[in-house]
């Protein structure tokens, strides 16, 4: 096992930050990293010597030196809360936050990461290190990833939404092709009239449905893509996050055209369909 | 007859093209609607929940109950918090995970809340637990809990059964004795979370499952206050400056600010798109309505109705599909409603009692509004196109046509 060199701060609300100058330091204090956001709000630059503490009152603060500024990994479980975190070295943490009657090297931690030769291997080895040490969890990191549950769950909330929105847009899809079909009542009327049959005339309209549900589908995306940008740079500042909200795949384009064009080419038709089965001269006549 | 009889008889002469409309309507409105209880339905619901249990002050460490830090010296915090003059009761609470050994099978994960019992005084009344007994009686020696439900049905235990529980009070990798605890009764618990299992007693019997390991910190205090709930929890905050004291309305206030944000985000995204969605569809119905009646218009008008009348029945026409589709729409909302909060509740970390989506006065007055701004929004421009009609050119066109 080989732990990882930084450990994230976990909360960093109880720990008090004051950026003293540097000059004033003696020894070399210890490097930390200093998340963007906190960095911004206290005006912190690289170089800054910060004195950080367990409790608010800053008893047994140590100074530390801000090494660099990181751009937190976007994290969709902590989303709103701005990560004002530091990152420091594990030792240095442990030696900070032990309590006074643990001997060093007796803390606790709350996660070991673990990069394995073959990472196939990883439920093996997970289930290895669960048989051998009792008390110890250890999850592939796929399992252990639980934040991703959450936006399971909003997939599923936004897919619901999005069948109440076909539904009704079928709805009214439904209403105008009825009504853009009666427009073209003579029209049709004199098509039978001069012999053309109904399957002739169904086909017709089939071909003129999809065009129109193909170029409709096509501004969709177009309209969909563009909202796209804006949706994402209004939630990305809105929650000072790099996540990205809205991600326009290859695959959500074709499911869009797969349901869109079939769905509008066929209203077409059911709606053209009440109208052909009356009589040629009834739907020329004025 | 009036512009709202002639528009209706206008509708049932296309009664197809009329109930599509209206069934458009009906369901854009549902969504709406659910997009209006949904923007500050966890709000309400939070609310709710807090004001539920009677506690009218939460004290905690950290920015938000349940943040992980905890009151060094709960029970003397919570004794000088007592004295307070505005304070009536004030109840620490420590929570630990548990394992609950089965029979057969894995042993049970929970949570275990350990409540002090008794008011600071000796002789002072019994504190009310945050938790709703069901069947039996609440915990009151420290060789007693009680359980939720779904422990209580998963595991076939009534008041009266023991139960052999292994808590850790202090990091999940501990590995501690078993204890043996007696089931007194059966409670329900407020910020119980979706399919996690809660047990709670005293907080002598947390810290004898926890092998004597709790300390002296913990999670919370509730307090209840005599009077206003803003002046304890300022008072709190004089006495011990180190705790944060926050209202009910501080804390659905700051959760505001953080995680239900997004829900609210997402409802006015939503709120915008369905009512331009619906704005441009019942405009785009209308407007090809009119044109397919432009001849009967201009008649009507050679016959005598007024501009105003025919616009009249255009708006009237637009209200009343607009207004029918909206009536349904409240139903259609309502079972939506539940559908996607059973959705949403399948979310990690989200007390059982929690709902997304809950029914306001205020949300429906916002609905109705929208729905009539719709109405007149969406018939301006077939109004329009009515208003300006040429009744000779229109009549002649019609007839060479």
């Amino acid at each position: 096992m080989r732990p990882r060199p930084l450990v994230r701060a976990l909360a960093v609300l109880g720990i008090w930050l004051v950026p003293i100058l540097a000059s004033a330091q003696d020894t070399k204090p210890a490097d930390v990293l200093v998340s963007r956001q906190l960095a911004e709000s206290e005006g912190l630059t690289v170089g800054n010597v910060i004195r950080l503490s367990t409790d608010g009152a800053g008893t047994h603060a140590r100074e530390f030196r801000i090494a660099g500024i990181y751009e937190p990994t976007p994290d969709p479980s902590r989303l709103g809360q701005v990560p004002r975190a530091v990152r420091l070295h594990l030792p240095d943490l442990l030696e900070m936050t032990r309590p006074a009657d643990v001997p060093a090297g007796a803390e606790y931690v709350s996660s070991v990461n673990v990069a394995l030769t073959d990472p196939r291997d990883a439920d093996q080895f997970a289930r290895d290190v669960n048989a051998r040490l009792p008390g110890v969890l250890a999850l592939p990191s796929g399992e252990a990833a639980g934040s991703a549950g959450p936006f399971r769950v909003l997939e599923r909330f936004h897919l619901a939404i999005a069948v109440v929105t076909i539904i009704a847009a079928t709805v009214f899809l439904l209403a105008l092709t009825i009504m853009l079909v009666d427009e073209r009542r003579e029209t049709v009327g004199v098509l039978r009239l001069i012999g053309l049959p109904v399957r002739r005339i169904l086909t017709q309209i089939l071909i003129e449905g999809l065009l129109v549900a193909s170029v409709g589908a096509v501004f969709g995306l177009i309209l969909a893509v563009l909202s796209e940008q804006l949706i994402n740079y209004f939630f990305q500042w809105r929650y000072d996050t790099a996540l990205v909200f809205v991600r326009i795949t290859r695959d959500v384009a074709l499911t869009c055209v797969t349901i869109a064009v079939p769905l509008g080419a066929s209203a077409t038709v059911v709606a053209s369909w009440a109208l052909l089965r009356r009589g040629g001269l009834r739907l020329a006549r004025r | 007859m009036n512009a709202i009889g002639f528009a209706w008889r206008s509708m049932v002469r296309q009664p197809a093209r009329a109930a599509l409309g209206i069934l458009g309507v009906a369901a854009v409105g549902a969504l709406l609607f659910d997009m209006l209880l949904l923007s500050r339905g966890l709000i309400v619901s939070m609310q709710d929940l807090l004001d539920r249990g009677g506690w009218d002050v939460r004290v905690s460490m950290g920015e938000l109950p349940g943040s992980g830090l905890r009151i060094p010296d709960a029970v003397e915090t919570a004794e000088a918090i007592s004295t307070l003059p505005s304070v009536q009761a004030a109840l620490v609470m420590r929570s630990a995970t548990a394992q609950i050994d089965r029979a057969s099978g894995e042993p049970l994960r929970a949570s275990f809340q350990g409540v002090t019992t008794r008011s600071s005084d000796p002789a002072g009344s019994r504190l009310r637990a945050p938790w709703t007994i069901l069947r039996g009686r609440d915990a009151e020696a420290p060789d007693e809990v009680v359980i939720d439900e779904k422990i209580a049905s998963e595991s076939r235990l009534e008041p009266g059964s023991e139960i052999t529980m292994r808590a850790s009070c202090n990091a999940d990798v501990e590995a501690l004795p078993a204890t043996r605890l007696k089931v007194v009764g059966v409670a329900e618990f407020p910020f119980q979370i979706t399919n996690e299992s809660t047990t709670g007693g005293t907080l002598d019997a947390l810290r004898a499952a926890c092998g004597g390991n709790a300390g002296t910190e913990a999670d919370l205090i509730l307090v209840t206050s005599t009077s206003d709930a803003d002046s304890t929890a300022a008072a709190i905050r004089t006495l011990r400056p180190e705790v944060r004291a926050a209202t009910n309305t501080e804390v659905v206030g700051r959760l505001q600010q953080t995680g239900f944000t997004y829900f609210r985000q997402i409802s006015s995204v939503l709120t915008t798109v369905t009512v331009s969605f619906a704005v441009l569809l019942i405009t785009v119905l209308l407007t090809v309505s009119v044109n397919q009646r432009l001849g009967e218009i201009a008649a009507l008008r050679a016959l005598g109705f007024s501009r105003m009348r025919v616009v009249k029945d255009v708006l009237s026409e637009s209200a009343l599909i607009v207004g029918i589709g909206g009536l349904l729409s409240l139903p259609l909302g309502l079972l939506l409603a539940s559908g996607l909060d059973r959705i949403l509740k399948g979310m990690p970390g989200i007390p059982v009692a929690l709902h997304f989506f809950v029914f306001e006065t205020q949300a429906l007055a916002v609905h109705i509004g929208l729905l009539v701004a719709t109405a007149i929004i969406a018939a301006l421009y077939p109004m329009r196109i009515v208003s300006t009609l040429p009744i000779a050119a229109t009549l002649r066109d019609e007839v060479i046509g």
